[in-house]
């Protein structure tokens, strides 16, 4: 019975996935195998491993995805670990002040970066000011840090990912097992290493992997550090002259390989020991308090990574009120008036509205879908559940720009997918779609280490007590995850309001314009365009913080606090 | 209430065989016991009739209604788990509320049935506190309450008073059983205590590796075990090695003439279908409160030797003797008036009635 219902949900999500996903990039990379004359061919494939540029390229993305992701876990861990251990002046807000990076818009964040960290930028005057550098001769922070940099930048925008992973792993930890440990006489090292650790591990794990393929797959970053010889900048760079040049394409394939490979043989390694903690509820937390000086440390260390993380919204916020900067540390002149500007140009305001719809639409439908899926991988037995669980982590593997033109394509009179986009080419129901099919990851992880964690029999139980399946999800299940599916659905959220390449290559008239392409739009646009994007940039970091701390709040009520902010 | 059948039931876990063809048979209003040493396949057995796990092959009858098709939630067969299963994110009354919400009870009812059920269970009040405000015996007696609200028809308890303390434990066991007893349900207890067993089961059943050894009263269990695995599994007993000398009485209750090396023994036959002859050999069995120590002049059933070790219990000694042949029995001398020394030289004897001989 319960592999039927299994096997039908399978069914419905691989349909969905094969329409919505597979079609489309398959659609898009056939490229890579089309012959000449029109024939099957492995020669452009075969062609990437010889060309030494390419594999160094493919070389780099691995090192920069493993760097960033040990990075991240380096911030992320502690932090996660000092929130879920001790209480420390601030705590609430630097709790949610941490996850800043999550609500910084594209574009712009790069363009904030450049105004900070540039050869004319503020850091570089602050500098110079205080004599600690040669005015006529600026350093490049972008330009000469490169390899670290990107690290850093993607490290710094990625851990809170991790952090909310690992927070919640830790939030199901039953302190009783770290107690039981402590009393078998194991040091607080030995402690944490030995069961403290293993035990987050799918927590950890599920966050590592977004982290990294992310970071293997990023092209934002590398571009605005402008380090080209990785394979996601040898990819756009190869797209975008848009010559049928089939080796992006063919470079595009080895990466969803690779990262499928990746997470297949790390998923096996580390992941499969799934946590079942058994027993009763858990027993009060051992929360610490901290003594004032301890405390003002750990808020200090919060506060400063924050601070760091923050750098390119810095950048955005001081640009949006500048009315003219170039070469000092504040603009030299401030002001109020992009905001009315913004507020009033017709792009703006729809915009906002038309990322709302989509965002919450993606985020709705991801609930839906990855909520279900998860069931599949943890509670059934059905057979391939574990290759399902890989299949669901791909589309992070896949650029969205592959998967966009797969849609575009997709979508245009006569072919498939036409019927999503209508006579009256209104893109929002394809819009929905792609966003959710590439947010589906975050939702289907977070899913996934909250129901390894939750005790089976605690819905047993229901079953028993004469609830249908239906209804023990709902009321049971649902309820028990709902810190983890908060998690997962603010990252979807999150990251569907601040979509780049589907936004830009599928919503084409401006009444449609999402956020992102109304920001892009601006920032091509003449005179105070850039003021204007970072204005309407800041709306978006203001708007997507008030609905994270919302959204924060209510699952921390519901879920009996387990975020603890 | 129902009466429930089990008919050649087999559950696999990949090679492992949990349940390997177990039939059984519970009367309605009965309080069953299913008994065993861990990795036996009692919870497989309960969760099967509780619909949690698929047979692979086989038929549970509630009554003359076939259950294998019908889903958990439609087979009012309500569980009480080992680790309680109490929802966390619900107070005590929401969580004893649940079955009947799902029932679709109209409100007022639910009301009145959750306080009920709480009074019936000691707790009257407690409806509003969370589950983490209580103890141990109270989330057990919640889990109870939240099983019986719902009025099933049988109720599955799964080592429910394991995670209790000893005296918790003697004082839910008559609850539970008056509890099942005031409501006519019929109950399925799966442990591994047999104290808890004897004390609270109308019948009983001993499990080993998927297989049902022996169905009957704690009695029947205790005094006719039929295999010496569910005589050292219920209770102590001395199992002496020996053969068939002679048949001393073959109808219904056969009754054998043993030869060992500690000397002769005679007792009972116990399996009924097992005729065994001159020179079989078998094992006899003798509970050490069987035996007695007496200097009387009797060859049957007794062992010359000598006390090695006595250990003073306040209503009963227990010596550990060893017979002069080498042969080792266990002897508990109850209401003891005084010690004997480890050195005495002593006879033990037990009364044929006493004595079971069983298959080797």
């Amino acid at each position: 019975m319960k592999n039927n219902r299994a096997i039908l949900i399978t069914a419905a999500v691989i349909a969905f996935f094969t329409v919505f996903f597979l079609f489309p990039m398959v659609y898009a990379l056939q490229a890579a195998f089309r012959a000449d004359g029109g024939g099957f061919t492995f020669k452009y494939l075969l062609g990437v491993f010889r060309n030494p540029i390419y594999l160094e390229g493919l070389w780099n993305a691995l090192r920069v995805g493993i760097g960033s992701m040990v990075l991240a876990i380096l911030i992320a861990f502690p932090l996660a670990l000092a929130s879920h251990r001790w209480v420390f002046p601030g705590k609430k807000w630097l709790g949610v002040l941490i996850l800043a990076p999550l609500v910084l818009p594209p574009f712009v964040g790069a363009v904030g970066v450049k105004e900070i960290l540039g050869v004319h930028g503020s850091f570089n005057a602050i500098l110079i000011q205080f004599g600690m550098m040669d005015a006529t001769n600026p350093r490049d922070w972008l330009g000469q840090g490169r390899f670290f940099g990107v690290i850093l930048m993607n490290a710094l925008h990625l851990y809170p990912i991790l952090y909310m992973n690992v927070l919640a792993a830790l939030s199901k930890l039953d302190p009783a097992m770290e107690q039981a440990a402590q009393n078998l006489g194991c040091p607080p090292w030995e402690r944490f290493k030995r069961i403290t650790l293993p035990l987050c591990m799918p927590g950890i794990f599920s966050g590592a992997a977004v982290v990294f393929i992310w970071s293997f797959t990023e092209l934002g970053v590398p571009l605005v550090f402008d380090y080209t010889r990785i394979s996601s900048v040898q990819i756009y760079d190869g797209i975008k002259d848009l010559n049928q040049n089939p080796m992006p394409y063919a470079l595009i394939f080895v990466m969803v390989l690779i990262s499928t490979i990746i997470y297949l043989v790390s998923k096996s390694l580390f992941a499969n020991k799934a946590v079942v903690v058994e027993g009763k509820p858990s027993v009060a937390s051992n929360e610490r308090i901290l003594s004032p000086a301890k405390g003002m440390i750990v808020s200090a260390v919060f506060m400063s990574i924050f601070v760091i993380a923050c750098i390119p919204h810095i950048g955005v916020i001081l640009l949006s009120v500048s009315g003219d900067w170039y070469g000092t540390m504040l603009p030299s002149d401030m002001t109020l008036a992009h905001y009315g500007e913004g507020l009033s140009h017709p792009l703006v305001v729809p915009s906002i509205q038309n990322s709302l719809f989509y965002g919450l639409g993606a985020t709705a439908l991801d609930l839906i879908l990855g909520t279900a899926i998860a069931w599949v991988i943890v509670r059934s037995t059905m057979r391939g559940r574990h290759l399902l669980d890989a299949l669901m982590m791909l589309p992070l593997a896949v650029p969205g720009l592959v998967l966009a033109f797969g849609y575009l394509a997709l979508s245009q009179p006569g072919q498939p997918l036409d019927f999503l986009v209508g006579a009256s080419n209104n893109p929002a129901m394809l819009l929905i779609i792609a966003y959710a099919v590439r947010r589906l990851p975050y939702v289907v992880r977070a899913a996934v280490a909250g129901l390894q964690q939750s005790n089976v029999s605690l819905e047993e139980a229901a079953r028993t007590m004469g609830a249908t399946a239906q209804s023990t999800v709902r009321r049971i299940a649902l309820p028990l995850i709902g810190a983890n599916l908060a998690a997962g659905a603010i990252l979807a959220f999150a990251f569907a309001m601040l979509e780049v390449s589907d936004s830009l290559i599928l919503a084409q008239q401006a009444e449609h314009y999402p956020i992102t392409k109304a920001i892009y739009a601006l920032l091509s646009t003449l005179g105070n365009g850039h003021e204007l994007a970072a204005a309407l940039g800041v709306w978006a970091m203001v708007f997507l913080g008030v609905a994270l701390i919302g959204a924060f709040t209510l699952a921390g009520k519901k879920a009996g606090g387990i975020f603890r902010f | 209430m129902d009466d429930i059948r089990i008919e050649s039931l087999v559950k696999e876990f990949g090679e492992e065989r949990a349940l390997d063809h177990v039939n059984l048979h519970v009367e309605a209003g009965e309080l069953f016991f299913l008994l065993g040493s861990s990795g036996c396949g009692k919870t497989t057995l309960l969760r099967s009739i509780a619909g949690l796990e698929t047979p692979d092959h086989g038929q549970i009858f509630f009554g003359d209604r076939e259950m294998n098709k019908v889903p958990t939630h439609k087979r009012e067969a309500a569980m009480v788990f080992q680790s309680f299963a109490l929802w966390p994110h619900m107070t005590v009354g929401q969580n004893i509320a649940f079955g009947l919400e799902e029932r679709r009870v109209p409100g007022k009812e639910i009301r009145e049935r959750v306080d009920d059920a709480l009074e019936r269970v000691q707790l009257a009040g407690y409806g509003e506190r969370t589950i983490d405000q209580l103890s141990g015996g109270q989330q057990q007696r919640v889990a109870l309450a939240r099983a019986l609200v719902v009025k099933p028809k049988c109720l599955l308890l799964d080592e429910p008073l394991s995670n209790l303390d000893s005296r918790l434990r003697m004082e839910m066991r008559s609850e539970i059983r008056r509890i099942v007893k005031e409501n006519g349900l019929t109950g399925i207890y799966v442990t591994h205590d047999q104290e808890e067993a004897l004390s609270m089961a109308d019948r009983m059943a001993i499990m080993d590796q998927g297989r049902i050894l022996q169905v009957g009263t704690p009695e029947q269990i205790y005094r006719d075990p039929l295999t010496a695995h569910v005589a050292s599994f219920i209770g102590e007993t001395n199992l002496i090695e020996g053969e068939v000398e002679s048949i001393v009485r073959d109808d219904r209750h056969m009754s054998v003439r043993v030869v060992s090396s500690a000397g002769f023994f005679q007792g009972r036959v116990t399996k009924a279908n097992w005729r065994p002859s001159e020179g079989t050999p078998v094992l006899v069995s003798i509970r050490p409160e069987a035996m007695y120590i007496d200097d009387s002049r009797d060859v049957l059933n007794r062992v010359n030797g000598v006390i090695e070790e006595s250990t003073y219990l306040g209503r009963s000694v227990q010596y550990h003797f060893r017979g002069d042949d080498g042969l080792r029995l266990r002897v508990t001398e109850v209401n003891p008036h005084w010690m004997r020394q480890p050195g005495d030289h002593v006879a033990v004897l037990a009364r044929t009635r006493d004595v079971v001989v069983l298959k080797h």
